[in-house]
């Protein structure tokens, strides 16, 4: 059933993609609002996907690359109706919309009959390890989307001859503020999950977890954005640079995820 | 639906035409009873600004209509036929829906997508329908004109940029501050331009406003007038930094503000944007300084380029404005066609009403005396006879009027009667 409901939510999530596509090609805002009910209704039948999957495997569905992808996906929804609900933000969709479709095709492509999961899961410190990363992560995007959206129109405004981009991005002030909520939402997020991974090791693994590559990377991850947050706040660091560090900072999450999963690390077992 | 429309605009005629055919308000509503009582017009409006006059009417006889309505418009002005003839375009029945969209719209307008034009189509509707020269066809026409000009206004943004050198910069310090509440703007030399710039600025909601002139007694004069501040002709460096916009068009030769000035004044204001507006000529303020990260600078060229690319823009949009009002103006003619086919079905209906009724009154004495009940069923019977045998027509009748093509009749009347073709 969770399968099921995971290739409605594809459907819907196309017409996302569809319209980031389009607006693409075309420089207009184009079928934005069939994309956001493709999107909304997608996130519902994503959600139910996630509960089913639960009950069908009795835990949590995060144990797996394909329960990882699809959840992913969804907390990075998650993040983008929230963002919407507060900036009405259009161009935002354009970013996140085909980012999503391709994490929950991924979890599609890649789905796994259930199997019992490895016993060292079984402890609660997972199951808040997981979540918060991801909605730290999802954060992050948000935080990178606002930064490329705040090059671009920040290129527009020096270079002084309007194009398509100054018409439809949002002012300065705004991705600049989006960026900086973003990530003050999710450094925190990120700080707990890596708390939580640590307790959760510890208790679970023996020493050597320490210096799996995954782990050494998020906590280069952790202290990039605990840099940009800092200059933030003491130094008034905005504008173009906060925006290159946001962008760099998602860059290095994307290689925490993805570049770093090879046999024989604390992780692997999430690799099936 | 029998509509026609007769006028001059900026695209025909000069304005020492147009000016000729203007009708001025008060005489408005005697031109329209004129309209009425001396030409037979059922239904009557007129649109008159500087950049148009236009009169629309409801006519059985179109182009018999479009001669009235230029005769009226000659005679109402004194100006002889010839004199106007190259000048008037006239549109009838889908041409002339199709124009009063567009113009309602403002995609005939003189500046694309201008706004003032849905009001002035709003007001000549009222003072029409004051007059009395409104009936229920060209009501139907405008409250849809009004939906459509709405509709291209939602759905493009055609109207959405700047067309002037003060709203363009208006425009810009949105897109970098997005709203100007609680911000500052800096005047910098108390000249005209700087003071109209500034009004716009205020008019848009900028929260403080400082003035700073060589001469100390002009900044107090106008920094009054907006109830800001004067700054010092010597204390201009230690306030400068408090501003988030500045207007600089001071007479000064030289530039007064380098590039380093605005290093440090960024420092300062700890990389909080600042958007310089340089209409002075010779400039004021040194081009290079728009490298710097956190300032973005604007002279008057600039803004010059910025609102060509907001017509440019406002072209692109009128594409799908276009493709707007075609849709409109189909969906006007389908629900058209509906209503006038209505009144012939009422009177088809009435007519086989009639009939039944007197071959009832005609048969009924042959049966004799009957029940309530069995008198009821002969109606009933009669009734859905007839019914069965209407609906074939009636359902053919709306077919019919939902499409514009002609048929050949004997299909038509094989689908009437329900026959195998």
């Amino acid at each position: 059933m969770s399968l099921i409901l995971l290739r409605i939510t594809i459907a819907f999530y196309s017409v996302g993609l569809l319209h980031s596509f389009l607006t693409i090609i075309t420089r207009k805002k184009t079928l934005f609002r069939v994309a956001l009910f493709g999107i909304g209704s997608g996130f519902l039948a994503h959600g139910l996907s996630i509960v089913y999957a639960w009950i069908e495997g009795q835990h949590p569905p995060i144990t797996n690359l394909h329960e990882a992808l699809s959840f992913f996906a969804f907390v990075i929804v998650l993040a983008f109706l929230i963002s919407y609900a507060r900036y009405r933000l259009d161009s935002l969709s354009v970013f996140v919309f085909p980012l999503v479709f391709i994490l929950t095709l991924a979890a599609n492509l890649i789905s796994s009959p259930p199997r019992p999961r490895p016993e060292i899961l079984k402890s609660l410190w997972f199951y808040v390890h997981i979540p918060t990363t991801f909605l730290g992560y999802a954060a992050f995007f948000v935080a990178f989307s606002a930064g490329i959206m705040y090059l671009i129109q920040e290129h527009e405004l020096k270079r002084k001859r309007p194009q398509a981009f100054y018409y439809r991005l949002p002012s300065l002030e705004v991705c600049d503020d989006l960026g900086y909520r973003s990530l003050s939402i999710g450094f925190p997020l990120l700080t707990l999950g890596i708390a939580a991974g640590a307790l959760w090791a510890n208790k679970a693994l023996d020493q050597s977890w320490a210096w799996d590559p995954k782990i050494i990377w998020s906590l280069i991850t952790w202290l990039v954005y605990a840099v940009l947050i800092h200059y933030r706040l003491s130094a008034g660091l905005r504008g173009r640079r906060a925006a290159l560090m946001s962008i760099v900072g998602f860059v290095i999450v994307l290689f925490t995820f993805i570049g770093t999963r090879h046999q024989g690390s604390a992780h692997s077992f999430i690799q099936q | 639906m029998n509509i026609v429309l007769v006028g001059v605009s900026h695209r025909t005629a000069p304005v020492n035409i147009r000016e000729r055919v203007h009708f001025p308000e008060p005489k408005l509503v005697q031109a329209l009873e004129l309209l009425r009582s001396r030409y037979e017009l059922a239904e009557g409006m007129i649109l008159s600004t500087c950049n148009r006059v236009e009169v629309l009417a409801h006519t059985p006889d179109p182009p018999e209509g479009v001669r009235q309505v230029k005769d009226f418009i000659c005679n109402f002005h004194q100006v002889p036929y010839e004199t106007l003839q190259k000048f008037l375009y006239d549109f009838m029945q889908v041409d002339a829906v199709r124009h009063v969209f567009r113009v309602a719209a403002s995609l005939d307008s003189m500046v694309l997508g201008e706004p003032q034009i849905l009001g002035q189509v709003k007001n000549a509707f009222n003072t029409a329908q004051s007059a009395g020269t409104i009936g229920s066809d060209l009501s139907r026409l405008m409250t849809r004109a009004f939906f459509v000009a709405k509709r291209v206004r939602s759905e493009t943004s055609i109207a959405s940029s700047a067309v002037s050198i003060s709203y363009a910069a208006v425009e810009l310090a949105k897109k970098i501050f997005n709203e100007l509440k609680g911000k500052t703007v800096l005047i910098l030399g108390a000249g005209k331009m700087s003071e109209l710039a500034a009004k716009h600025l205020t008019s848009s909601g900028i929260s403080k406003v400082l003035v700073w002139n060589r001469t100390y007694e002009r900044a107090v004069e106008l920094a009054e007038s907006f109830k800001g501040e004067a700054i010092r002709p010597e204390e201009l460096f230690k306030h400068i930094e408090r501003a988030d916009i500045l207007i600089s068009s001071t007479g000064s030769p030289n530039f007064i503000l380098s590039r380093a000035d605005g290093e440090r004044i960024i420092h300062l204001r700890r990389n909080r944007p600042v958007f310089i507006i340089d209409i002075a000529v010779p400039r004021d303020v040194d081009p290079e300084i728009n490298r710097v990260s956190n300032i973005f600078l604007y002279d008057i060229d600039d803004l010059r380029n910025v609102i060509d690319a907001n017509l440019r823009q406002r072209q692109r949009e009128a594409q799908s404005a276009e493709e707007i009002v075609r849709q409109e103006v189909e969906a006007f003619l389908e629900d058209s066609r509906t209503r006038d086919v209505t009144p012939a079905i009422v009177t088809l209906r009435e007519h086989w009403e009639a009939i039944r009724k007197e071959e009832l009154a005609r048969g009924r004495k042959r049966f004799g005396e009957l029940t309530p009940d069995q008198e009821a069923a002969l109606e009933s019977l009669t009734q859905s006879l007839m019914n069965k045998m209407l609906h074939g027509p009636t359902s053919e009748l709306r077919r019919l009027s939902r499409q514009s093509a002609s048929e050949d009749p004997l299909r038509i009347i094989k689908r009437m009667f329900g026959l195998k073709e």
